[in-house]
């Protein structure tokens, strides 16, 4: 998957970047719509492609190859409900960068408003691969392993 | 001290880039001279095509895309 602009003179130099895909959660609340919105901005950016945690929650299988084949899978969850990264584990798809809005000082709700400030902090947290982990999911089986699903860590025994 | 030349002629990718350099630099706590370019014959006159570019001392690293804040503290650690 290209992720930015390329130039058939060949004159860029340095590495290529790294291809990433972008899954924001897209929830109803003010932070989820923000994930949309900072996406869509990185995509801009260069920063990588957006694509639909809705296509992939469903098991698309072009997706899911394409979201194994990235560099980089950037998640955006608005809140520690983290649905876009379980929905991205459930698939076996790595996550490379985790970024939860609330946790960058933005508070979810009651409002559905926000600020142009508010996108750009999530843009530049990204940039700074402020959600980067150390070591990357490995993929794991699909509804499998030690996350039921319940976000408590309990292995499924709660 | 190192230098590090951030040539763009001022969208947005190119002010992300300079943001960026500044992250690194302030990540790092190393002390550096940051210096804006966007003047495009100034640029032009470097033989770079491509914006946004970094230079570090005088070595030019990435042209055509934005780096970001880990890919820039590697090319400061002379890693690239």
């Amino acid at each position: 998957m290209a992720q930015q602009q390329t130039c058939s003179c060949g004159s860029s130099t340095g590495p290529a970047g790294p291809t990433r895909i972008i899954f924001p959660c897209a929830g109803q609340a003010n932070t989820g719509q923000l994930t949309n919105l900072a996406a869509i901005q990185l995509t801009e950016e260069g920063y990588g492609n957006i694509a639909c945690v809705a296509l992939l929650a469903i098991g698309t299988e072009s997706l899911v190859a394409n979201a194994m084949n990235a560099d980089e899978v950037v998640i955006l969850d608005g809140c520690p409900m983290v649905c876009a990264k379980k929905i991205a584990e459930a698939q076996g798809v790595p996550v490379g960068q985790h970024l939860v809005i609330t946790e960058l000082g933005i508070t979810k709700g009651p409002s559905k408003s926000f600020t142009e400030d508010d996108i750009g902090k999530i843009v530049a947290a990204c940039w700074k691969g402020e959600g980067r982990k150390k070591n990357p999911a490995k993929p794991g089986k699909k509804n499998g392993g030690n996350d039921s699903g319940c976000g408590c860590g309990c292995g499924g025994t709660c | 001290m190192v230098t590090i030349e951030v040539l763009g002629t001022g969208c947005a990718n190119c002010k992300r880039q300079l943001s960026n350099v500044e992250a690194a630099v302030k990540q790092l706590g190393i002390t550096a001279e940051i210096v804006k370019v966007d003047d495009m014959a100034e640029i032009m006159g470097r033989g770079v095509m491509m914006l946004p570019a970094i230079i570090i001392d005088g070595d030019l690293k990435i042209s055509g895309r934005v780096a970001d804040v880990p890919e820039i503290k590697k090319f400061l650690a002379g890693g690239a």
